[in-house]
C-alpha cells in the first residue's frame, strides 16, 4: 500500500509538471494602428514554467508584415528606441512587455485589422501562439 | 494629573496641531510638484516651419494661447503615442474641470523625412481635436529645439531602417510666445494634471 501511494504521488508530480505549458502568455494588448500609419505596438507577458531560459527569437503575426522586439528606454534625458536581438524569458519566471520599455513593434498592418495571430518562434521552434482582438480605439 | 486629564490633553493638542496644519495648507502657495518653471521665461527665435494643414508655423504661431510642446515622430509606435495619448487625456480633464486655460498640444517632428503635413494631420487628430502637428527642414527644426535645449539625433538601425532619439521633454510656451516651463520625464496624468493649472496661474 505504501509503496502503492508513493507510485502515485510521483505520478502525480510529474503529472502536474506537464500541466504547466513551458510559455504561457498573459495581458496580451496590439494598440490599434493610427490610420494612415504603419507601426503598431504589442505589448504582453511571458511566463516561462520550465527550468530553463527561454529565447524567443522572433515574432510573426498574420496580419503585419513584420515584427521586431523593441526596447524604449528613457536615459539621460533621451528617449530611445532599439531592437533587441531575442527576448529572453528567465526560468521559472516571466518578463512583462509593456509601455515606455520592451514591446513589441508590429509594422505595415492588414486593411481591416480586427483579430491579430502572433507567434513566438525561438529559432525554428514554434513555442507559443495566441490571438488578441485589437484594443479599441484611443479614448 | 489622571489619565482622562491627560486624554483630554492630548485631544486638545492635537486638534490645536491639526488646524494649524490646515491654516499653513490653505496659505501655502500651490508649487508644482514634478514641473521645472524657468526663472525668466524665454522668449523664443524666429522659425519657419509647416503645420499639419502645410500653413506657415512660426514664433508668431505660439503666441495667443498656452502651448504645450511634445518631440516626436509618427514611426514610433511605443513611446510617442503613449504621450500624446496621456497629454489628450490631461487636456479632457482640464477643458471638463473648468477654471483653468485649456493648453494646446503641438507635436514638433524629429523626423521630417518621414512626417510630412499630410502624415502629421492624420496623426495628430487621432489624438483629439485641435491638436498641432509640425514638421520642416531640420535647420529649422534645430532652431527651435536649440532654443528649447531639446536634443534629437537619426540613428541608423540597419536594414534600412532609422530612428530617432529625442528628449521625452513636455514643454510649457506662455501666451506671449515665450519658453515657460516644462516636464522633463516620467510624465503621469495625476502630475500634469495638478501642475499646469498651477503653471498657468502663475502669470
Amino acid at each position: 500500500m505504501k509503496q502503492y501511494i508513493v507510485i502515485c504521488l510521483l505520478l502525480l508530480s510529474a503529472c502536474s509538471k506537464e500541466i504547466l505549458p513551458p510559455l504561457v502568455a498573459s495581458d496580451l494588448e496590439v494598440t490599434r494602428p493610427v490610420p494612415g500609419m504603419q507601426m503598431s505596438a504589442g505589448y504582453v507577458t511571458l511566463r516561462n514554467n520550465t527550468d530553463e531560459i527561454i529565447s524567443v527569437s522572433h515574432v510573426v503575426s498574420g496580419e503585419f508584415a513584420r515584427v521586431e522586439i523593441h526596447e524604449s528606454t528613457v536615459e539621460d534625458g533621451v528617449a530611445r528606441m532599439r531592437r533587441l536581438p531575442e527576448l529572453l524569458v528567465p526560468a521559472n519566471d516571466g518578463v512583462s512587455l509593456k509601455p515606455g520599455g520592451k514591446h513589441l513593434m508590429l509594422m505595415r498592418p492588414a486593411d481591416n485589422l480586427d483579430v491579430v495571430s502572433l507567434s513566438f518562434f525561438s529559432g525554428d521552434t514554434l513555442l507559443l501562439s495566441v490571438e488578441v482582438q485589437l484594443a479599441s480605439e484611443r479614448q | 494629573m489622571n489619565a482622562r486629564t491627560i486624554i483630554i490633553a492630548l485631544l486638545a493638542g492635537s486638534a490645536m496641531a491639526g488646524g494649524l496644519f490646515f491654516a499653513l495648507q490653505l496659505n501655502a502657495p500651490r508649487e508644482p510638484v514634478a514641473a521645472f518653471v524657468l526663472p525668466a521665461p524665454e522668449p523664443l527665435p524666429e522659425f519657419s516651419l509647416l503645420d499639419q494643414a502645410s500653413l506657415p508655423f512660426t514664433e508668431e504661431s505660439l503666441r495667443g494661447q498656452w502651448d504645450l510642446l511634445f518631440f516626436g515622430f509618427t514611426s514610433c509606435p511605443d513611446i510617442c503615442p503613449t504621450t500624446l495619448q496621456l497629454l489628450s487625456r490631461v487636456r479632457a480633464s482640464l477643458q471638463s474641470q473648468g477654471g483653468s486655460p485649456v493648453p494646446r498640444i503641438v507635436l514638433l517632428s524629429v523626423d521630417p523625412e518621414r512626417d510630412t503635413p499630410e502624415q502629421l494631420a492624420k496623426y495628430v487628430a487621432y489624438f483629439g481635436e485641435g491638436n498641432v502637428g509640425v514638421t520642416g527642414s531640420i535647420e529649422e527644426i534645430t532652431k527651435l529645439t536649440k532654443a528649447l535645449y531639446v536634443y534629437f539625433a537619426k540613428v541608423d538601425l540597419g536594414e534600412g531602417n532609422y530612428t530617432v532619439d529625442h528628449s521625452p521633454a513636455v514643454l510649457v510656451v506662455d501666451p506671449a510666445g515665450r519658453y515657460h516651463s516644462g516636464f522633463s520625464g516620467s510624465h503621469t496624468y495625476e502630475n500634469l494634471l495638478h501642475d499646469l493649472p498651477v503653471i498657468m496661474a502663475s502669470q
